[in-house]
């Protein structure tokens, strides 16, 4: 790992940047206020090759490095954080195929999720296990060369859209979460798959948040991903990595909206000078400068160690991502109070940045989770034995 | 059917500009980008080889060793190769120069059209693709809204007073477009990895042919001085008042001015 | 080398266009100082039949290049000889005097100056003068040192003005018969008009624009009202083309027209610098815009903050009004 950009990363920054503010921010408004997917941005990305970044060469990806990603996803969410979530969730519900797929799995799936033709989505929570995962209940039954799937999904990102998802099901209800769930491979165009309900959010408001519900939907075998009973442990491998996915979403909010306040501040004239001129604001702009900085940095050293699949990956992720949700909200809410009066109207796009900001604190494990899986690394590193 | 783009790096239209104590234009500190009207040039002669109209596209750019860059950004939007044309002898070359280097390269290339943005951001003259026809004794057709090739033949569209004429010349020739044939695409992630492996061959005066001597220190022309304008009176402001009482103020000081 | 001044004088029906006109005026300027004759290159349908006709604006001689209507660059082979060794050429800074002169750049090695805002000779040295980098900087240029002449000029509509009431009589000759050339190969195989009459906004001398801020077809009609009591044409602003509420043939700016009225009055403009690049050298520049930020306000001499919809009215009424008051 280099301390520093390489060129190529400085440029897919240009690249990425140019075409978020000319084509996504513009869009920004009318998503957050119409809360519809912005399928014409989605085209964009795939035009762009940008939504199989994750994904190898050899199935029509483009393969970048965990830096470039983030970079990719913070100048997007820079702009949109409905938008970001595109790639973001692309990688998410790839990310189980990546970690525990086959060779036919890859081939069958890959080449049409590095195009954008298929979206995908990542089912694992359920309404009555959020972040306590191995309470899950979705069942998974065996019949012939394939699985019956039974049971309910929530706050599923892009469920309602998604060709392909990647769920989670018990195929061993007596073994529980931990050692019974299995993963498996849903096209959601199999009878008995529904989404019956979208949410109405606080924020991201154009990316669908759905409920599924499975009724005997019958998945083939072969679209089992890895052994019975891997389910957990490739849920919890996804995790490490998807995270850092919401956390260079949250730099690129916090950027956002440090940007919004910079040029707001820069115009805006009170009491005879410009806004930006009063020291109170500059030690505030300051502030969210540094912070945000230190988000990004940090969100890339952990990106970094997520290419070489690091023992103590979850301790840099999920520090990553817990620094980076609490930045941008934090950001955000300055950004809001820099603006004033201002920032509170939908005229100026702030105050939609606060909102899609408190989601970084929330999804892929709330903050609190970050912390005990920081913790847990913590403790380990330092040779404390578990708890008792 | 071979196309060969021109492309200019210039300043970003962002860009503080300023000029140097010795009136050249200070390049070294502002973002550069692709002269915007010669990204139209590029789109169009893409859309030719997407419509399968033209087999090859190829760039050729005349400047410093940076220039290079712009000419990696076209081939990251598509097209096969590129040149570009640095020479010391070059520096604040004029259009005259321009087009002499040009000229001269794209007799090496060969191209059945050379392609063209209308004007340059940064020269103000839009002489460049006429000055080069005329020195390749090729003909010109110019500020095409849309561009067709066919049989050896090219055609534009060109917008008139009144409406607009569709004029044909054959080739090899030099067609000059405008902002009309369609938005640029941008780069795609795949196009800007490809490009990184695409020939880029850089060429001095003497790979083409010519010689510093021949171009007259690079200018026919020559700044002696670069001035502030005139200081003229700063802008009056009528800041929301009535409509009435707006039209009336603007009818009196139109009527100052004895423009009423 | 001679002292001899020349211009392109594009013809349309018989009849030359202003900026014939005005460049006969700009040439006779410079012969004053020169000692030489200003000598007109026309060309265009009816070039031959108008061509005496300039002797009225000012010019000693006219060379007809060719009578018809092919498209201008056509006749660059012939005035590339006709022109060889005066002083100084004028050509339009338009679309087809552009393409002359290029031609002539590239065809006998000249030095070529964009469009100027002012020019003169200092003894048998030409002094011009541009604004760059939007506006910001005015420069002055001369032909290097042993350049060859003519040196060619680009000028703007609205840098001179047409000599009134002149009664001289020019001389009309034939330009010598010229090879083969490519340049010459181009042909109109089709032509259109569109629906809109034809405007000639580089020639007039108020304009009144519109932008993004006009909101549609139906603003223009408002802005027309008001161009129509000032004796002005409407002009327009690339979103406003874009987005089909007027023709292309109005749009102002680095790809549309380049304009020099007497008075510019942008409604709904913003003034980026494409736009800008269009229209900086209009003597006086009026901006209505309800955004009290647009860039325009910055480099209008008259800037009105409020509603256009509201104003616009009002001041076709005003003007209407103190015109009908006068006269």
């Amino acid at each position: 790992m280099t301390y520093r950009l390489t060129r190529d990363q400085d440029e897919l920054r240009a690249v990425v940047r140019e075409l978020a503010d000319e084509r996504i921010a513009p869009r920004a408004a009318e998503i957050d206020a119409t809360s519809e997917f912005p399928w014409d941005l989605k085209e964009l990305l795939a035009q762009q090759d940008l939504l199989g970044t994750c994904l190898p060469e050899a199935y029509g990806g483009t393969n970048l490095d965990g830096v470039s990603q983030a970079i990719l996803v913070e100048e997007i969410a820079r702009a949109d954080a409905t938008t970001s979530l595109i790639p973001i969730v692309q990688k998410l519900g790839a990310l189980p195929i990546i970690i525990a797929g086959n060779d036919d799995q890859k081939q069958r799936y890959f080449p049409r999720l590095a195009s954008g033709e298929w979206l995908t989505a990542f089912a694992l929570t359920e309404a009555a296990a959020g972040s306590d995962v191995a309470s899950n209940r979705m069942k998974a039954t065996r019949d012939g060369d394939d699985y019956l799937l039974n049971g309910s999904k929530r706050f599923i990102t892009h469920g309602s859209i998604a060709k392909v998802i990647t769920a989670f099901a018990l195929t061993n209800a007596d073994a529980g979460g931990r050692k019974g769930m299995s993963a498996f491979i849903v096209e959601t165009d199999t009878p008995g798959f529904n989404a019956p309900r979208i949410e109405h959010k606080m924020g991201i408001r154009g990316s669908p948040t759905a409920e599924l519900t499975f009724d005997d939907v019958r998945v083939p075998a072969q679209n089992r991903l890895g052994e019975e009973g891997d389910g957990f442990k490739i849920a919890m491998a996804t995790l490490d990595h998807s995270r850092l996915g919401v956390a260079a979403q949250a730099v690129g909010i916090a950027q956002g909206a440090l940007d919004a306040a910079v040029h707001y501040a820069a115009d805006r004239k009170q009491f005879g000078q410009r806004v930006v001129d009063f020291e109170a604001i500059q030690f505030m702009l300051a502030d969210m400068a540094s912070q945000t900085e230190a988000a990004r940095q940090l969100v890339y050293a952990a990106a970094a160690r997520a290419d070489d699949n690091v023992p103590d990956l979850p301790y840099w992720t999920s520090a990553a991502k817990l620094i980076a949700g609490d930045t941008a909200m934090k950001v955000t809410t300055d950004a809001v109070q820099v603006l004033g009066g201002y920032g509170y109207i939908t005229e100026y796009p702030v105050e939609r940045m606060m909102r899609d900001a408190k989601i970084t604190q929330l999804y892929e494990g709330t903050q609190q989770i970050q912390r005990l899986l920081v913790a847990r690394q913590l403790l380990a590193r330092s040779g404390v034995p578990a708890r008792p | 059917m071979k196309i060969v783009v021109c492309i200019k790096q210039v300043p970003a239209t962002t860009a503080d500009k300023r000029y140097e104590a010795d009136l050249t234009l200070d390049r070294a500190s502002v973002d550069t980008v692709i002269n915007p009207l010669d990204e139209y040039a590029i789109e169009q002669a893409l859309r030719l080889l997407d419509d399968g109209n033209v087999d090859q596209v190829v760039y050729l750019s005349m400047g410093p060793e940076p220039a290079g860059e712009a000419l990696r950004r076209a081939l990251a939007m598509g097209g096969d190769e590129a040149y570009l044309v640095t020479d010391g002898a070059l520096s604040g070359a004029d259009e005259w120069a321009t087009a002499r280097v040009l000229a001269s390269a794209l007799d090496r290339l060969s191209p059945d059209v050379a392609l063209m943005g209308m004007a340059s951001d940064d020269a103000k003259g839009s002489l460049v693709p006429g000055a080069v026809a005329a020195m390749r004794n090729v003909p010109l057709l110019s500020y095409g809204a849309e561009v067709w090739l066919q049989d050896g033949k090219a055609k534009i569209r060109r917008l008139n007073a009144a409406g607009y004429d569709i004029i044909e010349a054959p080739t090899p020739l030099v067609v000059s477009v405008t902002d009309q044939v369609g938005e640029p695409r941008y780069a795609s992630l795949k196009g800007i990895m490809a490009a990184k492996r695409k020939p880029l061959e850089t060429w001095t005066l003497s790979d083409i042919g010519l010689s510093a001597d021949e171009l007259h220190g690079a200018a026919l022309t020559r700044m002696t001085s670069a001035e502030p304008p005139r200081t003229k009176p700063p802008t009056e402001r009528i800041d929301n008042v009535a409509p009435d009482e707006a039209a009336t103020r603007i009818a009196d000081w139109l009527a100052a001015r004895k423009l009423i | 080398m001679s002292n001899d001044i020349f211009f392109l004088a594009e013809f349309a029906s018989g009849t030359p266009q202003r900026s014939a006109l005005e460049l006969a005026a700009g040439a006779v300027g410079l012969t004053q100082q020169s000692g030489g004759q200003a000598v007109a290159l026309a060309y265009g349908a009816g070039a031959s039949g108008g061509a005496a006709g300039l002797g009225a604006f000012g010019a000693s001689r006219v060379v007809v290049l060719a009578d018809d209507d092919r498209p201008a660059i056509t006749v660059a082979p012939a005035a590339a000889q006709a022109a060889a060794g005066c002083l100084v050429l004028l050509a339009p800074a338009t679309p087809n005097g552009r393409d002359i002169a290029a031609a002539l750049v590239g065809r006998l090695n000249l030095p070529a100056f964009g469009p100027v805002t002012a020019l003169s000779l200092d003894g048998s040295t030409l002094k011009v003068e541009q604004a760059t980098l939007q506006g910001s900087v005015i420069t002055v240029s001369q032909p290097a040192d042993g350049a060859a002449t003519p040196s060619v000029v680009l000028v703007l509509a609205n840098t001179f003005t047409p000599i009134e009431g002149g009664s001289g009589s020019a001389e009309v000759s034939e330009a010598a018969s010229v090879a083969d050339d490519p340049l010459a190969l181009a042909r109109v195989v089709e032509s259109r008009a569109t629906e809109q009459a034809a405007v000639n906004l580089e020639e007039a001398s108020v304009i009144v624009a519109g932008g993004r801020g006009v909101g549609g077809a139906e603003g223009f009609a408002t802005l027309e009202e008001l161009a129509r009591a000032l004796g002005g044409a409407v002009g327009a602003s690339r979103a406003a083309a874009d987005a089909g509420w007027v023709p292309y043939q109005l749009q102002i700016g680095q790809t549309g027209k380049v304009v020099k009225p007497a008075l510019y009055l942008g409604c709904g403009i913003s003034g980026a610098i494409q736009h800008r690049v269009g229209m900086q050298t209009a003597e006086n520049v009026v901006a209505i815009n309800k955004d009290p930020d647009a860039p325009i306000g910055e480099f209008a001499d008259l800037f009105v903050v409020g509603d256009l919809f509201a104003i616009v009215p009002k001041l076709t009424e005003e003007i209407k009004r103190r015109k009908g008051g006068g006269g």
